[in-house]
Parts: C-alpha cells; structure tokens; sequence
C-alpha cells in the first residue's frame, strides 16, 4: 500500500469517527438555539392556539424587556449573588489553599474530604441547606435557642434571604477554587520563598510579593468560571427561596424558569433566555481572551 | 530539594486543618445524622447528640415510589454514559489525530455546548418532546443527558489519546494494519483509565440532575432527586425520610467522585452542569 493510500484510509476514519458526535451535537445544540431564538419573537403560550407560528409582531418580546421590573429586578439580584458569591468562592478557596499547601500524607488524604459539598448533587445541598434554615429542627435555631436569642426565618426575611442564598453557593462551590489555588499553589519553587526569606521577608510579605503574583491568574480565572456558573443557580432558590420574598432573590435564570413553566409565556421565557444566553457568552468570550493573553505573555 | 521550612505540617497547622474540615462539612454530617433518627427525634430540643440509631426512614422509602425513581435515575444516567461515550471517544480520537485547520476552533464550538444555561436548552427539549410524546420518559432523559455529556467525553479524552505517539500506529499501519484496527486494538486498551474517569463523570453529572428531570419528566420517569423533593410537596414534611432520601441520593456520588478525584478539575472545568 503506497504513504497516500494508508493517508487516505486514515483521513476517512477520522472523518468517520467525527462525523456522528457533530451530527449529535448539531442536533441537541444548535437546533435547540435556532428554536429558541424563533421561539422569542413569537408571543407562544401553549394555551393559545397559532401564537407559536405568530411572527407579526417579532420583537414585541424584546422590546418589552427594558421595561419589566421584574427582568431589571432578576439582572440587579443576579449581580449580587454572582458578585458576593464569587468574591467569597475566590477568598474562601485561597485561604483554605493556602492552609492545605503542606508536604503531608494526612493532609493529602484530608483534601479528598474538603472536595465533598462540590461533588454533592445541586439539590441534595439544597436539601442540606433547607434543614440548616429551618427554625424548628435546625442547629442554628436549636444554638439560638439555647442561647436565648431569637433567629429570624432566614430564607423568608427581606433582609436575609438572598444571603442565606450566597452562603449556601460559597458553601458549595468554594471547594472548586480551593482545587485550583492549590494546584496552582503547588507549581510555585520553594526556592523563590525561601529566598525571601533569607534575605528577611515576613511570612505576609512573602505572600504579597512572591505567592499572590504566582496566583493571580488562576484566582481570576477560577473567578471567572465561578462567574459564568453561577448564572445557572437554580436548585437552591428553588428549594431555599422560591425567588422570594417578593422578588428578592428572583434571579435572570428562575424568572425565565416561571416565566415559561409557571405562567406559560414560552416566548417571552425565550426571550428572556436569548439576553441570558448573550450574556454567558460575552463572558466566556473575555475568558478566553483573557486566557490567550496569558499564554501570549508566558 | 529539602522541604521548605514555610510550608511545614506542624501539629498547629494540622489541628487547624481539622477544625476547618469539620466546620465546612458540619452541615452534611447532620443532614447525615438526621437521616437516622425518628421524626420525633428530629423534632426534639435540646437535640439528642447520641441516640440509638434507627433504620426506618430507609425502609420507608425502599417500600415507597422512590425505590422506581432510584432505578430511574440508575437508568438514564448509565444508559446516557454509555451512548456518549460511543459518540464521543471515537470523536475525541479524531480530534487529537486531526491536524487540519479549524481543530482548535472545532475544540472550542464543543465546549461551548456545556456552558450555555440548561434553560436554553430545557424550553425547546420541552416543546419538541411535547410534540413527539418524549415527556416523562427514560428516553427523553437519555437524550438529553447524552448531549450533555458528550462535550464533556470529547474534552476529557482528546488529552489522553495526545499522550499515545502516533509513531506507534504507523508502525502498525506500515504492517498493514487498517485504521480501524489500530484504533480498537492498539489505541483504546491504551486510554482505558482515562475511559473509566469520564465514564464515572458522566455518570455524575447526569445523576446530580435536577433541573432537566424537573421539567422533562412528572411520575413514570421521576428521576431520585425530584423524588426527595417531592417528599417536602406531598408527603407533609417528613424530615426523616427527606434526610435519608437525601443521603442515598449522594451515597453514589460519594463513592465515584472518591474514585476519579484526580480528574475532577478538569471534568468540572468543561462547564458545569449545575441547575
């Protein structure tokens, strides 16, 4: 068999092995955009007969949106949960990083465990967090109570609810950034820090100046994936919330959810998930910006 | 090289390290703890730290529904792992051999399947099933969970099938060998760790399901985990058998993820599925 006869054989087998996986993907990813963006410029709702095929009006859905308070509402609640749960995640994960970056068999055996709230599933935490947050058989309320001290109802208080939100997602997540801290931890020589430290930085300077520059990359990038997944929270308001009180801890991703499953505006929902959608992708995009610069730089 | 002198396990550090792992798993270990004891222990004050240890939330749900949804969940969880892997791990191998232009772009549009929120896809997987009559069934969850999956088999395994030198199979395609052969006979035996991890990973991911099951599905094909929350609707807030319900949901999680902690960060990286 002559080199391009063993080439050509080999090319149709990867074209072959290729082939069915983006035939599938094709199928369950881009249809289901496609669909979903035909679908926001309909005003569908499956009690009306017609309105999934009603395109006179296309962008009546997106034009409605600036002026919903409830959109603008889920995007500001959107932010703060994001925001204070990645700030935490990030914070939270370093430090423990830092705690567990030791030489030690124990210590190697012990981080398997720090990992656990991570690989839970999404609402057996929420199941967790909904007996931590209830006032009859809940520790917390029992440790009140003992103490003779009165607890509000912390997932249906104004005040409370959406952070009792973000300290069940820290809980849950900052395991992962403690996994890339410590691996990124882990590439830094021990050389560099002991060299400062011959020459008399203290251990907080050392850590300013040798280990957070180190670090800094993947605490943002680590950030950034944190980021884009927390658009997805959705087992914990549900259970813990309900979005509620009121609108309180409403996010963009449980608006769209009622939006079409509760009250049956399917193309409104859509809508509301095309911005969503847009949004994540905007995000991931600068990741990947951000992450080509890195590897520019290096 | 001698050990750094700043990174040293002293018994301080240690005991700090415990505290902290006790702390940050306290709330799973009483959710644990609860899953044993009778309602009326649950409901008592001051709770009762040792209490003999009861197994009658279990045996309730093993003669309730949630014994079907447990199969359920089994079902299109494994199934689903098995169709992606099919899919996936010939495409990962094309992917890593393919040298043409375009690759890293392919790479990408694949990962970015997974990063999507599942609402985007949830709202045409529900029409289209409604249409088609999918709703409520194993299959319909098959489905979806192999879509899912199947980014991720395509991410995790391309890296392993890189490790294998190409000089290899062309030292056997040389002999003769079709492409076919080489794949099945030299290449696959050489990346089954790497099978097994994203296996368990898919197997995970569409355990821990929720959001999907809770639109896609109502009483035939109720996967566990829309089952224990079911128990919060209906069944009057039994919190006993909400903790037990809860713990069997995780028990398998807990043992698999044990066993591929090495590849958890970068199954976790492929974009998470969460919600």
């Amino acid at each position: 068999m002559s080199e391009s006869g063993i080439d050509g054989e080999r090319r149709r087998f990867i074209a072959f092995a290729l082939t069915p996986s983006l035939i599938v993907l094709f199928a369950v990813a881009v249809l289901p955009a496609i669909y979903l963006i035909v679908t926001s410029l309909t005003p569908f709702q499956l009690t009306t007969p017609g309105s999934a095929t009603d395109f006179s009006d296309p962008l009546r859905n997106y034009a409605l949106l600036p002026g919903d308070p409830r959109f603008v509402n889920s995007l500001a609640v959107q932010a703060k949960l994001s925001v204070a749960s990645v700030l935490f995640q990030v914070l939270l994960g370093m430090l423990l990083a830092l705690l567990l970056n030791v030489p030690s068999r124990f210590v190697e055996f012990a981080r398997t465990f720090f990992l656990i709230p991570m690989v839970l599933p999404p609402i057996v935490v929420a199941v967790i967090w909904k007996l931590i947050y209830a006032p009859d058989i809940s520790p917390l309320y029992y440790a009140a109570r003992a103490l003779h001290f009165t607890l509000p109802a912390l997932t249906s208080s104004v005040d409370f609810a959406l952070t009792s939100i973000i300290i069940a997602d820290t809980w849950e997540w900052t395991p992962f950034t403690f996994l890339m801290v410590l691996a990124a931890l882990q590439t830094i020589p021990d050389e560099y820090s002991e060299a400062a430290l011959v020459d008399g930085a203290n251990r907080l300077q050392i850590f300013w100046y040798v280990t957070l520059p180190f670090i800094t990359p993947i605490l943002v990038i680590s950030g950034m994936f944190r980021l884009i997944d927390s658009v997805k929270a959705f087992p914990l308001i549900f259970l813990l919330t309900g979005g509620g009180p009121g609108t309180v801890t409403e996010v963009t991703n449980y608006y769209a959810y009622l939006l079409a499953f509760d009250t049956n505006e399917i193309g409104y929902s859509s809508a509301v998930t095309v911005v969503m959608l847009l949004l994540v992708c905007g995000i991931s995009l600068g990741l990947v910006w951000m992450g080509r610069r890195r590897e520019a730089l290096a | 090289m001698n050990e750094s002198s700043l990174r040293k396990a002293t018994p301080g550090r240690l005991i700090a390290i415990t505290v902290v792992l006790l702390i940050l798993l306290s709330p799973f270990l009483w959710l644990l703890q609860m899953s044993f004891k009778t309602n009326d222990q649950i409901l008592q004050f001051p709770p009762p730290l040792i209490f003999r240890p009861t197994l009658e939330n279990y045996v309730a749900l093993w003669h309730s529904a949630f014994s079907a949804s447990f199969v359920n969940s089994l079902l299109s969880a494994s199934l689903s792992t098995a169709l992606a892997l099919l899919f996936g791990v010939p495409a990962a191998y094309a992917l890593s051999r393919w040298s043409g232009r375009g690759k890293h772009g392919l790479s990408f549009a694949i990962l970015v399947t997974r990063m999507a929120p599942p609402i985007a896809f949830t709202i045409p997987f529900f029409l289209f099933y409604r249409w088609i009559g999918l709703l409520d069934t194993i299959t319909g969850l098959v489905l979806v969970y192999t879509s899912f999956n199947l980014p991720l088999v395509i991410w995790m395994m391309q890296p392993f099938f890189d490790t294998i030198p190409v000089s290899l199979e062309e030292a056997a395609l040389v002999d003769g060998a079709r492409t076919r052969t080489v794949f099945t006979k030299i290449v696959l035996p050489m990346v089954t760790p790497g099978i097994a991890a994203t296996a368990i990973l898919c197997f995970l991911y569409a355990w821990n399901d929720f959001f999907f099951a809770l639109i896609l599905t109502r009483t035939n094909a109720r996967t566990a985990p829309v089952a224990v929350v079911n128990f919060m609707n209906y069944e009057g807030w039994e919190w006993g058998k909400i903790a037990a319900g809860g713990s069997l949901v995780m028990a398998p999680v807990l043992i698999f993820s044990l066993a591929v902690r090495r590849y958890l960060v970068s199954g976790l990286t492929a974009g998470a599925v969460k919600g």
